[in-house]
């Protein structure tokens, strides 16, 4: 440990991957809100983000063994929870939908975090409601790999070198897919819409 | 003014907004932007557009999201349970 200071994240690994559970607490705690934060903007639903991060947790403390380093914790983590919601995704495309993702009046599901709709809203709030409505209605529209792009670099604001390492793919295939899935964006919400003309 | 759609140069710059706003397009390939951008309303509103998109993305990643209390304790639980089966 640190001499009279808090302990690295190397020595928490280290604890960890000797079996205490304490340690990989404090360090998966370091990253829950921002764990959850992407796996709620994959999903677009609170309740399976929760799962997800649940999940997620789980294999991080069964794979923290085989961790060597060569990438952060951070990004070994994220990888792990992006698998999962990229699954998570694909099983979803599989079933018919109950609840559309983003669906404006659903509470908690959302691609972006929206707050539930106030009465007698005025002009220019419900105008960015109905963007952040159409945005996250596009997002849950995109393949997986294409929401994940968008969800790392343009909301997470990771780098692109970041997000190709999480998403297990070279920077030139990751950017590729990033301006494809920022074109189909786009296309669905208008610029109008983008740039506030009515 | 030019009619959209109908030059390679529409085509092309349609394509390579999100490039252009990521800042990786070369200086030729941004300059060929840039100069059909001042003849095209479409692609200099796209250009906007796209700049507006990154930043609205952005400002939603800002929020603080928290997550629900209690995720490492109900993980904990299924990590003992899975192992006690």
């Amino acid at each position: 440990m640190t001499p009279g200071g808090p302990e690295t994240e190397a020595e928490l690994i280290a604890r960890a991957q000797a079996g205490d559970m304490d340690a990989f607490a404090d360090l998966v705690m370091a990253h829950a809100d921002r764990l959850f934060a992407v796996l709620l903007r994959m999903t677009g639903s609170r309740d399976e983000a929760g799962d997800l991060a649940q999940e997620v947790l789980l294999r991080a403390w069964r794979g923290i063994g085989g961790f060597r380093g060569g990438s952060s914790f951070f990004t070994w983590l994220y990888r792990i929870a992006m698998n999962e919601a990229t699954r998570s995704r694909q099983r979803a495309a599989r079933r018919p939908p109950s609840v559309p993702i983003g669906e404006p009046g659903a509470p908690g599901n959302s691609a972006l975090d929206v707050p539930a709709p106030a009465r007698d809203e005025p002009g220019p709030q419900a105008e960015q409601r109905e963007l952040r409505d159409a945005l996250a209605r596009a997002l849950a529209s995109l393949p997986p790999s294409y929401r994940a792009a968008i969800v790392l670099r343009d909301i997470e604001g990771l780098s692109t070198r970041e997000a190709a390492e999480i998403t297990g793919v070279s920077e030139a295939a990751f950017k590729s897919r990033l301006h494809q899935a920022r074109l189909k964006v786009r296309a669905a919400v208008g610029d109008a819409a983008l740039l506030g003309i009515t | 003014m030019r009619v959209p759609g109908h030059s390679a140069d529409h085509q092309w710059s349609q394509q390579h907004l999100s490039h252009y706003a990521e800042g990786d397009l070369p200086a030729r390939a941004r300059w060929r932007l840039d100069r059909h951008a001042l003849d095209c309303v479409d692609c200099e509103r796209g250009l906007r557009a796209m700049r507006a998109l990154r930043r609205v993305l952005a400002a939603d990643g800002s929020r603080e999201v928290r997550a629900p209390r209690g995720i490492l304790d109900r993980a904990r639980a299924a990590a003992a349970d899975r192992q006690s089966r």
